[in-house]
């Protein structure tokens, strides 16, 4: 008996989404004898005021998770502007020069349009 | 992956150098992390303590639900019990997942609140009989618990630092909740006015053992050293009751109130609250569960936890097989 009341505590990991463009987000763990009531548990235990349009509930066991040397170990070396538009900052100033605009990526994620 | 890493083979002395300087450095500890024995027992017992003790606090405050003049007051405080039950669930989340090497869950948490050995927080082994009560635990009480709790929202542990994010977040909410009550009171009739003032008297002592005595001298033990030297936290039980002072003090006089302690004043040269110390004696008894409510909050809790057991069974995964 006193087992079985042990093994109602599965622990599950709780993923939602605020809103439909927002990505999937980790909220916290919570225990749970099954899926269908992590799902209730999660409602109750976090979105009590937020606005969700998403829920997942993963058990904890499923997830290959890193240990800590991974986790070390992915620190990445600051030697990497060649990869993002940091070390291409100069242009700004050459087309300034051109009496052109930069187009940053400010200027061409707007171009997908305004959100509202 | 069963090769032995290079971190495992690490010494105990050199593992902890590192760990030391994780946290020097500001990095979050996780679960899974190697850490001092010290910590993972330091941090099982505040953490615990503290999910246990929002579990227990709902208990005295939901039965205000009936009694509340209005809807609109007992939505506010279903709300805010529902919160404390939340809050409860996640720290006792990050309570068991430092326990589980010594293989102990849920079960043993709820197992050590009934025997005594799991103690929780002072406020809550007290009595709240009106409706004063209800506006002032709130106001103060948790006035006091926001205090305690953002002066850990830093902490070196990841998983209770994100838990308290979480928690003070709504404790902002509950903050303005009890603000609402007591300053409808506050604007209300005489009578009113006068149960606010004998809620205050009646709860000071208690909010100034809230914060724990200021040495371990005063009653035998604290883990305030401890939990500085790790970065669990940053200030001493003294210099958050202070913060608290400073915070509240100038608050409760301008409703009208008077302090219950008349040799209360601030020393503008130390820089200090001066006030009377509460009975630490009685604080010692209070939390060995001999307050004036203890036995009969707890055996509130075990009734509905025994009562309930056989939804634990019944929804058992091992059942399903069958």
């Amino acid at each position: 008996m006193e087992d079985k009341g042990r093994e109602f505590y599965q622990e599950f990991e709780v993923f939602s989404k605020r809103t439909f463009k927002s990505p999937f987000q980790h909220q916290f763990s919570l225990l749970a004898p099954n899926h269908e009531l992590a799902v209730v548990m999660a409602q109750e235990n976090f979105m009590r005021r937020e606005p969700v349009v998403d829920i997942w509930v993963v058990k904890r066991s499923d997830i290959r998770m890193f240990n800590q040397e991974e986790r070390e170990a992915l620190q990445r070396l600051d030697n990497k502007e060649y990869r993002n538009t940091k070390g291409y900052g100069y242009l700004k100033k050459k087309w300034r020069d051109k009496e052109q605009g930069m187009l940053d990526e400010k200027e061409i994620l707007s171009w997908g349009g305004d959100d509202k | 992956m069963t090769t032995m890493t290079a971190f495992e083979r690490l010494s105990d002395e050199e593992k902890h150098n590192h760990f030391m300087q994780r946290i020097e450095a500001g990095e979050k500890i996780e679960a899974e992390d190697w850490m001092p024995e010290e910590y993972r027992m330091t941090l099982i017992k505040l953490i615990s303590m503290h999910g246990i003790s929002e579990i227990m606090g709902a208990l005295p405050e939901k039965e205000w639900v009936p009694k509340a003049p209005t809807l609109r007051r007992k939505l506010g405080i279903m709300a805010k019990v529902q919160d404390e039950m939340g809050h409860g669930q996640l720290l006792l989340r990050v309570a068991e997942d430092l326990m589980k090497p010594y293989g102990k869950n849920r079960e043993d948490i709820m197992q050590d609140l009934f025997s005594g050995r799991l103690k929780f927080h002072n406020v809550f082994h007290m009595p709240a009989p009106t409706w004063g009560d209800a506006g002032l635990i709130g106001w103060l009480v948790d006035g006091a618990a926001i205090i305690t709790q953002t002066n850990m929202l830093k902490a070196s542990y990841g998983p209770y630092a994100r838990a308290l994010q979480r928690i003070c977040a709504e404790e902002v909410f509950h903050a303005q909740h009890g603000e609402a009550i007591i300053m409808a009171l506050a604007e209300g009739t005489d009578e009113q006015k006068a149960l606010i003032q004998d809620s205050l008297n009646r709860w000071w002592d208690s909010l100034l053992m809230f914060f724990g005595p200021a040495a371990a001298d005063t009653t035998g033990s604290s883990k305030q050293d401890t939990t500085i030297k790790y970065k669990i936290r940053t200030k001493t039980n003294e210099q958050l009751r202070q913060d608290f002072f400073t915070k509240y003090i100038p608050r409760v006089l301008s409703l009208g109130l008077e302090l219950p302690d008349p040799t209360m004043r601030y020393d503008e040269e130390q820089g200090l609250w001066i006030y009377k110390q509460p009975d630490w004696n009685e604080f010692k008894e209070i939390v060995r569960n001999n307050g004036p409510k203890s036995k009969e909050r707890l055996r509130l809790r075990q009734l509905s936890y025994e009562n309930n057991a056989w939804v634990r069974e019944a929804l058992s995964p091992s059942n399903e097989a069958i």
